[in-house]
């Protein structure tokens, strides 16, 4: 696929597609993610020196600069605090802090109805370990969150709560045991499973066991099912715990110990089963249940908000 | 350990069940708080939390064992505002926190009130608070709600800790349930919390039980 030091684009096709699923080899991963998820097109496409420009240009909006800055150094902190690139302080010369609050300020102000949404803090990091030119990471960040990605990081985050609803329904459908657990203790998904996709995975399965990385090799590729199919190839994996548990206490703790379950832990094996155990699952399907539950939500939340101006006209 | 819940005698067939959420700004405490009544310990490297997280421990009330479930929100505003909709759907700063207690009230006049509590947090770190002891117990006052300051840092301060909880699970024993459709053996109330380190400005969190 690709000869050492050659500079050639990675184009995507199926050849790539087969060896993004069976894991792109570390030395080459940056590039083929820059690549395969065109951010390396928005990259040329886009202005020179854009990120930088970014960096220098705050947004005129003075109120957004600051909560937006706010809340990113709120987090950095408390991202990957015993990671060696971050635990350092954001002073030290070591540290990818500096770099980290780069790359979410400039997304902030290129994104400014997202502005920086909890979890971002996660992916940023995660791209910095691995891709490390800054620049490059800002321009993933974006393929992700314009592209990829349905809109989970939008102030109603409504791409992210449809999914919760999706992932209900294909529960439902095929590993109906489990549904009906959830449903008797009456676990929304949300509890358990939205920090899956606002965080693509990170820090819900451990970074040291690679099927995080796997499964961004496809996400950037085949783009936003793969989510789908991690998610419910979690599910088929602590499905027998899960029908053992005897309250929601139980449900919420099992599904945390999803950290330490060997098969999930193993990127080969989970992969494999990933292509396998959640079939069938169309992608025409998948649009369906997507938009049908949007809707529902936006209709839900539409009369809600009637309902709170029917109750004080006064305010 | 020495917990209370670790003396558990005879299972009890129904037991009572009291739902407490902790929700407030980004970094105020909120996990550590949960984290040190549940576990008796102090986390120094927490990671932000995303979503909703889930912690409970036995208490004993008044001789009744009751199964205390601390629900730990994510701080952000779009996570409160959609991500926890069952349980609370509205947000606020220190500024608008008596609109949102009005909205509350509002709308549990059915069971005339949910019980509150308002806890200042990082009380360790006095020299940098911004809301004095005083103003707080006002606005505590003004609105019936008990204060507490507390600092889950400090292992000394663990006691604080558990009566903030104490006080609320006292306060849900003594509560009629809230809706008719719940479960008889469950209750609900709310607690506030405001974070005594003003390093950030409308550092305020607020716990509501559900």
């Amino acid at each position: 696929m690709m000869k050492n030091g050659t500079k050639r684009k990675v184009k995507p096709d199926r050849v790539v597609k087969r060896f993004c699923r069976k894991g792109i080899p570390e030395r080459y991963r940056a590039r083929v993610w820059m690549d395969v998820s065109g951010a390396r097109k928005k990259m040329k496409k886009s202005q020179k020196n854009f990120y930088q420009t970014l960096l220098e240009q705050p947004n005129q909006d003075a109120d957004f600069e600051e909560e937006l800055t706010e809340s990113i150094k709120t987090d950095l902190d408390r991202t990957f605090p015993d990671n060696i690139h971050f635990k350092n302080g954001i002073d030290s010369n070591k540290s990818k802090q500096k770099d980290l609050l780069n790359i979410l300020t400039a997304f902030g102000r290129h994104s400014p109805t997202i502005g920086y949404c909890q979890g971002m803090n996660y992916i940023a990091a995660l791209l910095l370990i691995v891709v490390k030119d800054p620049e490059q990471c800002f321009w993933l960040l974006c393929a992700l969150i314009d592209d990829i990605l349905p809109a989970y990081y939008t102030k109603s985050m409504i791409g992210l709560r449809a999914e919760m609803n999706v992932i209900d329904d294909l529960v439902r459908e095929k590993f109906p045991e489990v549904q009906q657990k959830m449903d008797v203790y009456k676990v929304p998904w949300t509890l358990v499973a939205s920090k899956w996709f606002v965080c693509l995975f990170v820090d819900v399965v451990p970074t040291e066991a690679w099927t995080v990385l796997r499964v961004w090799d496809c996400l950037f590729f085949e783009g936003s099912k793969v989510l789908i199919r991690a998610a419910l190839c979690i599910i088929y994996n602590v499905k027998p715990a899960v029908l053992s548990c005897k309250g929601m206490p139980d449900v919420v703790q099992t599904f945390k110990d999803v950290s330490k379950n060997s098969a999930i832990l193993d990127c080969h094996l989970f992969m494999q089963q990933c292509f396998i155990e959640t079939n069938p699952l169309t992608r025409a399907d998948l649009k369906k249940l997507r938009e049908k539950n949007r809707k529902l939500i936006e209709e839900e939340d539409e009369k809600y908000s009637q309902k709170q101006r029917k109750s004080r006209p006064s305010r | 350990m020495s917990l209370k819940s670790k003396k558990e005698p005879q299972p009890q067939p129904q037991r009572r069940v009291f739902k407490v959420i902790v929700i407030g700004d980004s970094d105020v405490g909120k996990t550590c708080l949960t984290y040190r009544f549940c576990s008796g310990q102090f986390q120094d490297k927490t990671e932000a939390t995303i979503g909703v997280d889930f912690r409970e421990r036995m208490v004993d009330v008044d001789g009744e064992l009751i199964k205390l479930q601390l629900w730990d929100t994510a701080g952000q505003e779009r996570f409160r505002k959609s991500m926890v909709p069952h349980y609370y759907r509205n947000y606020s700063s220190f500024q608008n926190l008596p609109a949102w207690i009005e909205e509350c009230n509002k709308y549990c006049s059915s069971s005339g009130g949910i019980p509150r509590i308002l806890v200042g947090n990082k009380s360790d770190l006095k020299e940098k608070s911004e809301v004095d002891t005083n103003t707080a117990q006002r606005y505590a006052d003004s609105h019936c709600m008990p204060l507490f300051e507390a600092s889950a840092k400090e292992d000394k301060d663990f006691a604080n800790i558990e009566a903030i909880f104490l006080t609320l699970a006292h306060k849900l024993k003594c509560h009629k349930p809230m809706m008719s459709g719940d479960y008889p053996s469950m209750k609900r109330a709310t607690v506030l919390s405001i974070d005594k380190e003003l390093v950030r400005k409308n550092s305020d969190s607020y716990c509501a039980n559900c």
